[in-house]
């Protein structure tokens, strides 16, 4: 008798914690699917801009002669003109679903941190070049032609994205997350189509 | 290929692709256009505005039809795109028309945006809509019907250049 009001008393627990359990575990499974998505996104199109003015594709198709190469090839005599479109779109992608993965792998805040830190770097370290640039050809007084690198453009990038990181409050670093969806392949629209000025000025 | 050109001409053949993806493209254009007008016009109900008695398109049920079109679309287009890059992009930087080519350029980044965000706007159109989502889905609908419509008028004016009935 005990047994069966044991029984009895647990059953609708039972069923209520797994009627609980399902839309939990399709929560779980969409906050998921959300996190890939929009850090898809956001890398992707970083990723491209990068990618495109490094001049960086995963391989070279030179549609003359129906030839692929790894990586960046620059043409050989007869060969034709190269495209790297194909090239820079699968190097974005394939990282950008890497990113993706990893990013539902780790905390929430972190996430947003490191998109700040990101999107940051991805801002500061080509300014960072420009201004060293700026500074090499309109202040130096000596021969300064050996800051003209990525190289010496980067420290100051990196700290300056860390310290973006670290001063933007958590709170700001969570409701921006979503935005950067949008900022993000604008400014690269802007960064693209200014490179693409000399077509245009001619 | 060689059975393909076997049974028509290899020009013929291009040109039925080409006509294909812009085919397509008016398809993808009236889709992005109804739901970017869709949303355009809720977002105005919402701030009580005069038009409070129409009723828009319901915008969720276009969403799956243009990632249906918009993938496959940019795939014919990357497919044409070696041709392009031989037979129409050479002459046209010996002829100098730089205008087109930078457009064209443009293109070629603004449709690679819009595969990126491709994923992240199916989501947005799921159902149940999110209300947290809803000014991120207006505003990545909106930037996806700039790609469509941007890419539509480069690529018009590139078929103008050298294309069907140019």
């Amino acid at each position: 008798m005990t047994r069966t009001v044991d029984v009895d008393e647990r059953s609708p627990q039972f069923d209520s914690s797994r009627a609980t359990d399902q839309p939990t575990s399709a929560t779980h499974t969409r906050a998921k699917v959300r996190t890939f998505v929009f850090t898809f996104g956001i890398a992707f199109t970083l990723l491209y801009t990068v990618l495109e003015r490094l001049n960086w594709p995963l391989f070279t198709y030179q549609p003359a002669v129906g030839k692929l190469y790894f990586w960046l090839h620059r043409p050989l005599g007869g060969e034709g003109p190269p495209m790297y479109w194909y090239g820079w779109i699968v190097n974005a992608a394939i990282a950008a679903l890497a990113v993706g993965w990893i990013a539902t792998n780790i905390s929430g805040p972190w996430l947003r941190r490191a998109t700040v830190f990101c999107c940051a770097l991805a801002a500061l370290w080509p300014t960072a070049l420009a201004a060293l640039r700026i500074y090499i050809t309109d202040w130096a007084t000596f021969d300064a032609d050996f800051l003209n690198s990525v190289w010496v453009a980067a420290p100051p990038a990196f700290a300056g994205a860390a310290a973006i990181t670290y001063y933007m409050p958590a709170r700001l670093a969570e409701r921006a997350w979503t935005s950067w969806l949008l900022i993000v392949p604008i400014g690269g629209l802007i960064v693209l189509g200014n490179s693409l000025l000399i077509y245009f000025v001619r | 290929m060689d059975i393909i050109f076997s049974i028509i001409r290899e020009d013929t053949f291009w040109s039925i692709l080409l006509f294909t993806h812009f085919l397509m493209a008016v398809a993808l254009l009236a889709a992005v256009t109804l739901q970017a007008a869709s949303v355009l016009t809720s977002a105005r109900q919402a701030a009580g505005n005069f038009i409070d008695r129409f009723s828009p398109v319901p915008a969720a049920s276009y969403a799956a039809v243009i990632v249906l079109l918009y993938l496959p679309q940019a795939l014919l287009g990357a497919w044409m795109y070696l041709k392009y890059r031989l037979y129409v992009r050479i002459p046209m930087e010996q002829l100098r028309h730089w205008w087109t080519l930078g457009a064209f350029e443009f293109k070629e980044h603004i449709i690679a945006m819009g595969i990126g965000l491709l994923p992240a706007y199916w989501y947005l159109w799921r159902q149940p809509l999110s209300d947290e989502d809803a000014g991120l889905r207006r505003w990545l609908t909106i930037f996806l019907a700039v790609t469509v419509w941007y890419a539509f008028g480069a690529g018009h004016v590139a078929n103008d250049f050298r294309g069907i009935g140019s």
